[in-house]
């Protein structure tokens, strides 16, 4: 009998040990659980194929990478993570020469000798980049890179060998990274803050191989317990480096952060809480009931809830009875959305025939007159966004606040003049795909826009949806040019502004990122100048001269920068950031004691 | 025959009151079709969100669209793809199940079974979905989702009630004097299953409207156009505001629209069985 006992016992024992449990805190206290709302799920967690902002999220909180953003610093500055310090840049820009910290340490992990996780060495960086340029990576980064290291897409034609050197891509000795440019990037550094130059080991690859997604091995501050399609959750790494946080480092500033308790951290080692938990919420109505029941501790407030949240637009003002309960912050976007005219379309972009290649380009400028911004900013975007003529938004310093806005009001009347002149009625003009992935808002965008159309004398039944099943199934589609007017948004990967000015490159058309797939050889003549200098102000008088060479050829019916809004409960100490911080922000999360939290 | 169940379903009052809702909107679908209503469903006409009123009877949607014009627009999706579907999807299931109750236990017999229980070990509305998912982009995707779903149930019943008649009689007589077998099967076996055929239609048309209604809410349905299932995906958007005009149009719609059909589709049953008739 006892023995009997004995054994349901253990087995109780053993199953309480298979359950998911929080780790245990150092100090005894309840450990401090951090909940994050996210609005989609992440596709692999391979650094290599984390192409969602969403996987990013994770992947910079499970492996490392050689930079970061500061974490309180607005514009955004770049930070030493791995690296000991900013590269040491040789006169004519093109050489690089990083060196890595000491005694870190990837996680333990069976792919270790006795399972316990071995030093990280700069040949794991040059490692971790060369598999963007192996084919059977199926990687998604190699874009930030190609033609921009010496030798390393040679590398790649002669068949991705692992052991075969990069002459531009060399671990010089165990701590000491060099790079060699094929021209100068002044962005470089910028690259090497993004998910996709998270370091992994070689030894997790192999064994784990496209798995790699469900076995991270990093030596980020976090490491993953457990994933499905509504949630991961994130333990903290305790062998996680010990960095105290420094408020001047991270650009603390007390007028913006001392209210939301920032300076109760100075001092301490990141990471602050002992879990993260991601929960992947598609649907707006399910997010924001988790967020009100007290289940999570962060949400991206719904546009659906913009009324219910705010008290005033201008400023934008939280309503009383959310103030008292929550943090509130405004965060402009870093990207814009737009509606590219596919230009390797005859139809409605580049003709051989001279004259009806002018009377496309009257259409096209017929159709950005007739879009109305105003009304999509207030339809969608509850009259926060920011409406901005061409790809310089305002959250960049090249930015022309005194710019003419023209190109962004609607002209109904010019639209119906210009399509007049050029022969246009409802029989002459050609019916036209308007592309989306499927979702309720995309099908009310596309109704929106087949609607300024009409009113400008385009018949309805000419302008089409064409709906795909995912936004994969849309980009590969567009990609190929089988989409007439695209529809899109572009995130900037880093605070640069080359990164948006690189999507109307002529030699990037599609399938590559410039989906318009223009060719103009005046833009792309100062894009290569503009390409290699730094921020100054000949580099923004080049920009400006591109943007406006883009609206002249009505490329793009664009833009608009969305306002973001964020809402975390007042015990959460933090300050959250969908931009170019990212994930990063999430090893400097705290919770005041009394918001630790055990599971639901 | 016909006049004893039109009798028997004028003096059922449910069956009558069935009849009058798929009446009014089969004649609002076939006003639609003639562009004498909701071709407007498509136009800004009001301001966002805006609440009932003289103009705007159910109000608007997010867009300003008139969510009255938009729910008659989905009365007639809904008979597009009800009379589509039921018609192929019948037709489809009457010739296999003729087929195959004609030639029992042969070989067709076998495959058309063995097809019929194929399709039906897949979960209905998954396998809907999934070719639809499939197929989109076909205009018709949603279409021949349904009829490739649908069509077994009639199948099966029409092959029991064909390997009945096929032992009366007059199919005897006919066999006697050298009719072939598909003049047999389509002059003189398929009429008698009429009464079989109405009520299943019906009971497919019912199940097609519902159908089109969950694809569209899962974005799987109508390319373009509107149909009551995307005013229900609408809806679910709006009602967390506040806003629940595509929904209450929408719901109530569908709702007394199947309400309707159902009633009706008992009341043929009742009216068409001989049995019933005879007790």
């Amino acid at each position: 009998m006892l023995k009997k006992t004995k054994i349901i016992i253990l087995l109780v024992l053993l199953m309480l040990g298979g359950c998911e449990q929080p780790p245990p805190t150092d100090s005894g206290l309840p450990a401090k659980i951090y909940r994050h709302a996210m609005d989609g799920a992440p596709g692999s967690l391979d650094p290599a194929q984390a192409t969602s902002l969403y996987a990013k999220f994770i992947v910079v909180n499970l492996y490392d990478t050689l930079y970061r953003y500061k974490y309180l610093a607005r514009p955004y500055q770049v930070q030493p993570n791995l690296a000991v310090a900013m590269p040491e840049v040789s006169e004519d820009g093109l050489q690089l020469t990083i060196r890595i910290k000491r005694g870190v340490y990837f996680i333990d992990d069976p792919v270790f000798e006795g399972g316990i996780g071995r030093e990280i060495k700069a040949k794991d960086f040059v490692y971790s980049i060369k598999r963007h340029f192996d084919p059977a990576t199926r990687a998604q980064g190699a874009w930030l890179w190609q033609n921009r290291i010496e030798g390393l897409d040679l590398w790649k034609t002669e068949g991705s060998d692992y052991d075969k050197e990069v002459i531009g891509l060399r671990a010089l000795d165990d701590y000491t990274v060099q790079i060699t440019l094929s021209r100068p990037f002044p962005q470089f550094v910028h690259t090497l803050t993004q998910g996709y130059a998270a370091i992994v080991s070689r030894e997790a690859v192999r064994k784990y191989g496209q798995m790699l997604s469900n076995h991270p091995v990093g030596s980020g501050p976090f490491r993953l317990v457990s994933r499905d399609s509504v949630r991961a959750v994130l333990a903290k790494n305790h062998g996680f480096r010990q960095e105290p946080f420094d408020l001047t480092d991270e650009g603390f500033d007390p007028a913006k952060h001392e209210k939301l308790g920032i300076q109760q951290l100075q001092g301490k080692s990141p990471p602050f809480i002992d879990q993260l938990e991601f929960e992947f919420i598609t649907e707006d109505a399910a997010r924001w009931n988790a967020f009100s029941a007290g289940e999570l501790h962060f949400i991206k407030v719904p546009v659906s809830q913009f009324d219910n949240v705010l008290s005033q637009r201008s400023p934008l003002t939280l309503s009383p009875q959310y103030d008292g309960m929550y943090h509130f912050e405004a965060s402009p976007e870093a990207g814009f959305i737009y509606t590219n005219f596919n230009m390797a379309d005859p139809r409605i972009g580049y003709h051989p025939d001279q004259e009806q290649n002018h009377r496309n380009h009257a259409l096209r400028c017929a159709m950005v007159k007739a879009f109305d911004w105003e009304k999509r900013n207030e339809i969608f975007f509850y009259d926060i966004g920011q409406v901005f003529p061409g790809i310089i938004p305002p959250s960049v310093p090249e930015y022309d606040a005194d710019s003419d806005t023209s190109y962004v009001q609607r002209d109904l009347k010019g639209a119906r003049e210009l399509l007049l002149a050029n022969g246009y009625d409802e029989t002459t003009l050609p019916t036209l795909e308007y592309g989306f992935p499927n979702s309720v808002t995309e099908r009310q965008i596309f109704e929106q826009f087949r609607n300024f159309m009409t009113d400008a004398g385009y018949p309805a039944s000419k302008i089409r949806p064409l709906i795909f099943a995912t936004y994969g199934d849309y980009q590969r589609a567009y990609s190929q040019g089988k989409v007439a007017l695209i529809n899109s948004s572009w995130t900037m990967d880093y605070p640069d502004v080359e990164n948006n000015m690189q999507l109307y490159f002529g030699p990037n058309a599609a399938p590559g990122s410039n989906s318009a797939s223009y060719n103009n050889p005046d833009y792309d003549r100062l894009y290569k100048t503009s390409a290699v200098l730094n921020e100054s102000p000949r580099r923004t008088q080049i920009y400006r001269e591109m943007n406006q060479l883009l609206m002249n050829d009505c490329v793009s019916i664009t833009g608009i920068s969305r306002t973001l809004l964020f809402l975390w409960d007042k015990e959460t100490i933090m300050k959250p950031d969908r931009s170019f911080l990212g994930g990063y922000f999430m090893r400097f999360v705290d919770l005041v004691d009394s918001a630790s939290s055990t599971a639901p | 025959m016909m006049g004893g169940a039109w009798r028997r379903l004028k003096s059922d009052r449910y069956g009558m009151t069935g009849l009058f809702i798929v009446i009014v909107f089969s004649m609002v679908a076939v006003c639609v079709w003639s562009g004498l209503l909701g071709q407007g469903w498509s136009d800004v006409s009001g301001n966002r969100w805006e609440s009932v009123s003289t103009t705007h009877w159910f109000g608007t949607n997010l867009l300003g669209q008139d969510i009255l014009q938009r729910t008659l627009f989905g009365t007639a999706t809904a008979f597009e793809v009800g009379l589509l579907v039921t018609f192929c999807s019948t037709l489809l299931g009457t010739v296999m199940g003729a087929l195959a109750g004609w030639y029992s236990h042969g070989w067709l017999d076998e495959v058309i079974l063995w097809l019929k229980g194929v399709l039906d070990s897949i979960p209905f509305y998954l396998f809907a979905a999934a070719v639809a998912f499939a197929l989109q982009g076909i205009p018709w995707a949603m279409h021949l989702a349904m009829i490739i779903t649908f069509w077994t149930t009639t199948a099966r019943i029409i092959r029991g009630e064909v390997m009945r008649i096929k032992q009366r009689e007059f199919i005897e007589a006919a066999r006697a004097i050298g009719l072939p077998s598909i003049k047999i099967i389509f002059r003189h076996v398929l009429p008698n299953t009429f009464h079989v055929l109405l009520v299943q239609a019906s009971i497919v048309f019912v199940a097609a409207i519902n159908t089109e209604v969950i694809l569209s809410f899962l974005g799987l349905g109508i390319q373009d156009g509107v149909s009551w299932g995307l005013m229900l995906a609408e809806s679910s958007q709006e009602v967390l505001a506040g806003h629940f005009g595509n929904f209450v149009a929408a719901g109530t719609s569908l709702f007394v629209l199947l309400m309707g059909f159902n009633l009706l589709a008992d009341a043929l049953q009742d009216a068409l069985d001989s049995r019933r008739a005879t007790a």
